[in-house]
């Protein structure tokens, strides 16, 4: 049969209007349905005819997932259908989590932050061209990663983590949200669950058919924000080719809590070199204590990049990587 | 007197059109019973149709008909491309196409065809071709031969000797040279010597090439995007099969072109001959992906220069060696490249080999400064290296090498109409401060170090013989016919100026007429080759001394005297002197209509273009008609050269650069359109910037696929990745063979803005030429880091 | 149900990626059928028959029926096997954790124990006593009508290995050598301590197929490791069971089950009675 892309096949639409109506409908059609967002992944996929679901829950009518509340403790309470433009421009992310403000004012381009929201940029599939051109690689079911052979184009791949799969997760948002702590409420019919965003992101080596732990019939509902540290610093990096409308070759996203001219503690998150946000637990520790300087920041890239590995085109990331890990540290503000 | 138009800012009138979304373009368009098309591309990058199963397809309600590549009546033979293939040369070709009554169901029913395919052997590096067991593109050949293609292989010492870092070198298929490099070189106080690499890259129009058809009467009416409106309709002709008066070809808008819908696309005979086929209009919405193969692709070069000056930095020798990578239907890039590096430099002994090599990529076609953008971009960092050498500051070594009005132009060193380029470096050196900014070379803030460059680039600007049509209706207006097409670059609307100003009449009472052949459109250049303000300029200004002379003739008919006594100025013909004693333009019209003959397109001048004649004799007896050929002649090559002037910063942890100032300064003759000039100038800068900094083309090696087949992958620059205001100027002194002294502008703008970049970037590291586009972020810091380069010297398609 | 996966390759072309994973519930319910059927049809039959005291004489109270090298070769075995067949359909069926490293591992670990047994039948073993000869088939068959109750002469007593065990040894052998071989066929597909990968190395078309076969040993593995773990609980086959855990049968067992002119143990104490009973 022959292949035809960019010509989006029937289906049926659904516009629940609530959480749980959504959840009900996601549960009905189990694996042939599509949670649809701000639509900026999906209709890539629609288009070229490669997921072919049944039925469409469009999410655009589930106003409670909408909007940016106080939460408890201080923190912050965002529903995922927020827009990545009110998440950039909102006054408390902006004045108490401008790491989460400047993530996600650096995604794409102002079209589609509009458009795009902070739950479908979280959730959002790897962008390796090799299985978004309907190639039947590991992630899509197959026996083989094409992009990890010694004659792929795997400029934007792996340099960590990868098992069998060298795709990377793509979105600018996950790695300010695993630095800042933040905590993923997922709901299904069997109710509501709640992960830690560091958690939230798996790798090939768990299932390598997804980038998270939800599956059919998990709905990402809000995000919540734990009340920031106090006088910390942040620092938030995207490499791309572009200034806009581009995924990052490697983002780095650090918080840093500095007493005493030391640093107490620190988050330091890298992506786009895994499949999922990179939390350099390592560099963290080996911070703690020292002051956040130069010297400091050279140690901590040059302990982000011990267990990387480069593939035939990616040898960069190694150094860009180190750089923007050093720089995390140094040039945090 | 109504104020002289050329050389100022006016509104173009299909400006509101375009803004406001009024504007229709191709598919836009909505006939009565319409069909749509869609096309089943070729998953393999090189294969032979061994059968078709199709049906499924039409057992399916609403599928129409289906149109195999035996129905056309120009089918593909040798390296003509015909609008579907049997024999599919790059993925993605175009198989067959299917008509139903909705897009929804002309996709299910490709779907379902069962397509069985022959793999054939492909190639996607020319240089893999050229080894000696390295497959073919085609089957009939690797290049172009004689009669058709033929087989070239080199033998395998030809790459031992170069080893993986220089072009390997064998038998070109093209060559030619002036004077003697080796005795040159022998005496060359410098020679510096590069292999270098230029991508290709696809043309990514923001309109792709959607085209309707339907027939009227036996009449092919075709809407369609393209450069050219007038001389589309012959192509368009053939790929239908019909005599070219039996086509209607409408396209008022086009949404870019670059060079790739130059005259009408090949793609076009499907709607065509499907429309005729299952009786009904056929529209065919090409989508960005279909785009991105059938939309034409810049030839891509490997190369090496070996160039040799004297200590005062004069080139005495320039030996250059391309090998294109021609796509699967040829490409003629590198013709022009060879020709276009004499037009910057001057060289006193030159030689030039090349060879033009199929791939099974998709088709090239000219990509705006073919050739000219890519040789400028590969050659200006080497001569930066030979500045650098011979302490000769670099925008100097450009003036000493730059033609001047007795310049010369490729092998046949043949003559330029006029040539202001130290002028237009001088110009450009001022706007940007280059004796103070090519002071911040290497400067270093935090982890910034800051580069300057500068790139100069000619390419041609003109043509001429044109044919201008005038038609003053009795409502007073001045009608400007215009048969070519409209790009998006102003020209429509400039050219026609030239009438006006000869006319001595009020832009506001000129009408352009453009955009549809059965408005009676005159014969004139393709839209190609930044010909148009030059050639255009000339026709209408033809046109207008025509019509002057007409009105003149008319008036002293009318009211005595001789047509000398007369006078024309702001919509009317008087004696001079006496403006009470005249005609306006509507009295002129009504009097034509009514004398006939040689004043209402009775009788129509011998030497105009048959074209011309037939739109002339379709406008007859609607108004006082003046059709004229440009006789101007043009003693010498028309070109245009633009100097642009970069200052990057380049960031040595990431290796990102980014541009902090541009300027541009140009030599392209009379100033018609200020501020369209600087758009122009500055967007084909930033396109050249783009080919070097972000575009890519990226193929798997394995399976011949592309990848970067949508905006967001093959990464064409946005507005945010150049300065918010570059700057501009031009030398603006006419051509003094051309009578309204304007040269075209579109191409040369390209590789000066490429170059620039590319020669910024070297200085930012030192000097050190990566010699290779695109030159992307992490080479750059490979490079910076010494860590193992991404990709080999030579490789393409990265 | 379909029985393969397949998928268009990157040039549109159908090719098979693997065998259907529905095969896994199969053969989950073809061995859970089969155990309960058995255990249904199938009396056990625990310590019957007398011993000739002819036969008894000379022979040692214990015989070893296998060495500790042979031991350990099927305890290893069905250690790598049981970490095969969960890394392996552990993760498809729903439970997900990192399998892949393991599960090579495992694989590696079972190709030395599989290069080590067959080293040992070559060199050190009678490669015979597995074989399948016309006393097998004549034992099959009796012993077979004698399972369903149909039999009126009792099972004939067997060589070292019943031919039943027989039977399941060369199905598991061609199962095992299947997925083994397909197993470092796939190993060229990522690159490991021992190479760099090779995915290309063969056309896609060929590499389905070697998942398919992959698959199929794998899932077949998970029937035979149904019936063999049935079999070696079943009461009257423990004692073989605690042959593989100690290495001796007594000399009832032996004169039971086995024929000594098949199955010649010589005389307690040798140093050849060691050996052979390896």
């Amino acid at each position: 049969m022959a292949v035809i892309r960019d010509m989006i096949p029937p289906f049926e639409l659904y516009q629940p209007a609530g959480v749980d109506d959504a959840v009900r409908l996601m549960d009905e059609h189990g694996s042939e349905g599509w949670v649809l967002a701000g639509g900026l992944d999906t209709f890539d996929w629609f288009k070229d005819r490669i997921k072919r679901p049944a039925a469409v829950i469009d999410l655009g009518g589930v106003e409670e997932i909408r909007g940016i509340a106080g939460g408890t403790d201080g923190g912050l309470d965002i529903g995922a259908m927020t827009s990545l433009t009110d998440v950039a421009e909102h006054a408390d992310v902006q004045s108490r989590y401008p790491l989460l403000a400047d993530a996600a004012g650096l995604v794409a381009t102002p079209q589609i932050r509009n458009q795009g929201t902070l739950g479908g940029n979280i959730v959002q599939d790897t962008r390796c061209w090799y299985y978004r051109s309907g190639w039947p690689c590991y992630r899509a079911g197959g026996n083989i990663c094409y992009a990890a052979t010694r004659r792929s184009m795997n400029r934007e791949h792996c340099i960590v983590g990868a098992d069998r799969c060298v795709a990377v997760n793509p979105s600018d948002t996950a790695p300010a949200l695993v630095a800042l702590d933040a905590e993923m409420v997922v709901v299904s019919t069997s109710g509501e669950r709640t992960y830690p965003a560091a958690d939230f992101f798996i790798g090939p080596d768990i299932d390598i058919e997804r980038m998270t732990v939800l599956e059919p019939g998990d709905l990402l509902t809000r995000i919540v924000l734990p009340a920031p540290w106090d006088g910390a610093r942040w620092y938030f990096e995207k490499i791309r080719d572009r200034k806009s409308w581009d995924f990052s070759l490697v983002s780095v996203a650090s918080m840093i809590s500095v007493q005493g001219g030391v640093i107490q503690d620190a988050r330091i998150v890298v992506n786009s070199i895994a499949p999922y946000p990179v939390r350099m637990g390592a560099v963290e520790a080996a911070i703690r204590g020292r002051e956040p300087s130069d010297e400091t920041g050279r140690m901590a890239g040059e302990i982000a990049v011990e267990d990387a590995r480069a593939l035939r085109h990616n040898d960069y990331k190694i150094a860009l990587t180190r750089n923007l890990v050093r720089r995390s540290i140094r040039d945090a503000a | 007197m109504a104020e002289r138009t050329i050389g100022t800012d006016i509104s173009p009138p299909d400006l509101h059109a375009k803004i406001t979304g009024r504007a229709r373009y191709a598919e836009d368009f909505h006939a009565e019973g319409m069909a749509f098309a869609k096309l089943l591309l070729s998953p393999m990058p090189h294969a032979r149709v061994r059968s078709v199963d199709t049906s499924r397809a039409e057992a399916m309600e609403g599928v129409l008909g289906i149109l195999r590549a035996s129905e056309l009546p120009r089918p593909e033979q040798g390296t003509r491309e015909g609008a579907l293939s049997d024999e599919p040369l790059y993925e993605g070709a175009p198989i067959l196409a299917v008509a139903a009554v909705d897009e929804t169901t002309a996709a299910a029913a490709v779907e379902a065809i069962r397509v069985d395919l022959e793999p054939l052997p492909f190639v996607l590096d020319p240089l893999d071709s050229l080894r000696e067991s390295g497959p073919n593109a085609r089957l009939d050949g690797n290049v172009p031969g004689e009669d058709g293609p033929t087989s070239l292989k080199w033998p395998g010492s030809v790459f031992d000797e170069a080893g993986s870092d220089r072009l390997p070198m064998g038998e070109p298929t093209a060559e030619w040279a002036i004077g003697d490099v080796d005795a040159a070189f022998a005496e060359a106080d410098v020679i510096v010597e590069e292999t270098i690499v230029h991508q290709s890259v696809t043309h990514h129009p923001m309109e792709p090439r959607s085209c309707m058809a339907y027939w009227q009467n036996g009449k092919l009416f075709l809407h369609g995007s393209t450069q050219s409106t007038e001389r589309t309709r012959g192509p368009v002709a053939a790929m239908a099969g019909v005599d070219v008066e039996d086509v209607v070809m409408i396209g008022e808008y086009c949404g870019g072109g670059f060079g790739s819908k130059i005259a009408g696309v090949p793609i076009m005979a499907v709607p065509a001959v499907l429309s005729r086929k299952i009786g009904r209009p056929v529209m065919l919405r090409i989508t960005r992906y279909e785009e991105n193969y059938i939309g034409r692709a810049r030839a891509g070069f490997q190369g090496w220069a070996r160039i040799g000056f004297r200590s005062d930095g004069r080139m005495t020798a320039l030996d250059l060696y391309l090998v294109q990578d021609s796509g699967a239907y040829g490409a003629s890039d590198l013709f022009t490249a060879a020709t276009v590096a004499t037009a910057s430099y001057q060289p006193e002994n030159m030689r030039f080999r090349g060879v033009p090599v199929y791939t099974n990529t998709p088709p090239r076609s000219a990509q705006r400064a073919p050739g000219g953008a890519q040789i400028v971009a590969m050659l200006e960092p080497v001569v930066d290296k030979a500045a650098r050498e011979l302490d000769i500051d670099r925008l100097e070594i450009r003036r000493v090498n730059a033609p001047g009005h007795d310049g010369w132009l490729g092998p046949n060193q043949g003559a330029f109409t006029s040539a202001y380029v130290r002028e237009a470096l001088d110009l450009g050196g001022e706007l940007f401060e280059w004796d103070a900014r090519s002071q911040l070379s290497g400067r270093r803030e935090g982890t910034k170090v800051t580069g300057v460059g500068l790139g100069l680039s000619p390419f041609t600007a003109g043509s001429s013989g044109r044919d201008g049509l005038l038609v003053i209706r009795p409502d007073g207006k001045l009608y400007v016919h215009q048969g070519i097409g409209n790009l998006g670059t102003h020209s429509i609307a400039d050219t026609a100026r030239a009438a006006s100003d000869v006319l001595d009449l009020d832009w506001d009472d000129v009408v352009v007429v453009w955009g549809d052949t059965s408005k009676h459109l005159p014969y004139s250049t393709v839209q190609a080759g930044s010909q148009t303000a030059h050639a255009h300029t000339r026709a209408n200004h033809a046109a207008g001394e025509a019509m002057v002379g007409l009105l003149q003739e008319l008036a002293a008919g009318e009211l005595g005297g001789s047509p000398q006594d007369y006078r024309v100025a702001d919509g009317r013909v008087f004696r001079a002197g006496n403006r009470a004693t005249g005609l306006s333009f509507a009295q002129a019209a009504r009097r034509a209509i009514a004398r006939g003959g040689k004043f209402s397109g009775g009788e129509i001048p011998e030497d105009l273009n048959d074209v011309t004649k037939g739109a002339v004799a379709g406008l007859a007896g609607e108004g006082l008609i003046a059709a004229a050929k440009d006789n101007y002649g043009q003693p010498g090559a028309v070109f245009t050269w633009v100097a642009t002037f970069a200052q990057v910063e380049l960031d040595i942890e990431t290796g990102e650069v980014e541009i902090v100032d541009l300027a541009s300064a140009t030599d392209c003759g009379t100033v018609i359109h200020p501020r369209s000039l600087a758009a122009q100038t500055n967007g084909g800068v930033f396109q050249g910037i783009g080919m070097a900094k972000s575009q890519r083309w990226v193929f798997d090696p394995k399976w011949g696929i592309p990848f970067t087949k949508r905006f967001y992958t093959a990464r064409p620059p946005g507005i945010l990745d150049v300065p918010l205001r570059p700057r501009f100027a031009a030398v603006n002194e006419p051509d003094p063979h051309t009578p309204v002294g304007a040269k075209g502008i579109g191409e040369p703008p390209v590789g000066a803005g490429e170059a620039a970049y590319v020669c910024a970037v070297a200085d930012a590291m030192g000097g050190m030429c990566l010699c290779r586009t695109p030159l992307t972020s992490d080479m750059i810091l490979a490079e910076l880091e010494g860590r193992p380069r991404p990709y080999g010297l030579l490789d393409t398609h990265v | 149900m379909e029985f393969l996966r397949r998928a268009l390759n990157p040039w549109g072309e159908d090719v098979p990626i693997g065998v259907s994973w529905d095969l896994i519930w199969a053969a989950v319910i073809i061995g859970a059928v089969f155990v309960v059927v058995h255990a249904l049809m199938v009396p056990k039959k625990v310590g019957t028959g007398e011993v000739d005291p002819d036969e008894a004489a000379g022979l040692p109270e214990k015989l070893q029926r296998h060495k500790p090298g042979a031991r350990g070769f099927h305890w290893s075995m069905s250690a790598t096997m049981f970490a095969l067949l969960i890394t392996a359909f552990f993760p498809v069926i729903g439970i997900q954790f990192p399998w892949v490293t393991i599960h090579w591992i495992a694989g590696v670990l079972l190709i030395v124990t599989v290069i080590y047994h067959i080293y040992h039948v070559f060199a050190k073993q009678d490669f015979w006593t597995m074989w399948i000869d016309r006393r097998d088939i004549e034992e099959g068959k009796q012993g077979l009508k004698a399972a369903l109750g149909k039999a009126d002469a009792d099972r004939p007593r067997a060589g070292k290995y019943p031919v039943d065990q027989k039977m399941f040894h060369h199905v598991a052998m061609v199962a095992t050598l299947g997925a083994v071989v397909t197993g470092v066929l796939m190993m060229f597909r990522i690159d490991n301590f021992l190479w760099a990968e090779r995915t290309y190395m063969f056309s896609d078309a060929t590499w389905g197929w070697i998942y398919v076969i992959h698959g199929i040993c794998g899932i077949g593995l998970i029937f035979l490791v149904i019936a063999h773990v049935y079999f070696a609980i079943r009461p009257e086959k423990r004692w073989m069971t605690w042959s593989m855990i100690n290495g001796w049968i007594d000399r009832d067992r032996y004169l039971q089950n086995h024929d000594p002119a098949r199955w010649t143990v010589p005389e307690a104490g040798t140093q050849a009675a060691e050996a052979e009973g390896d």
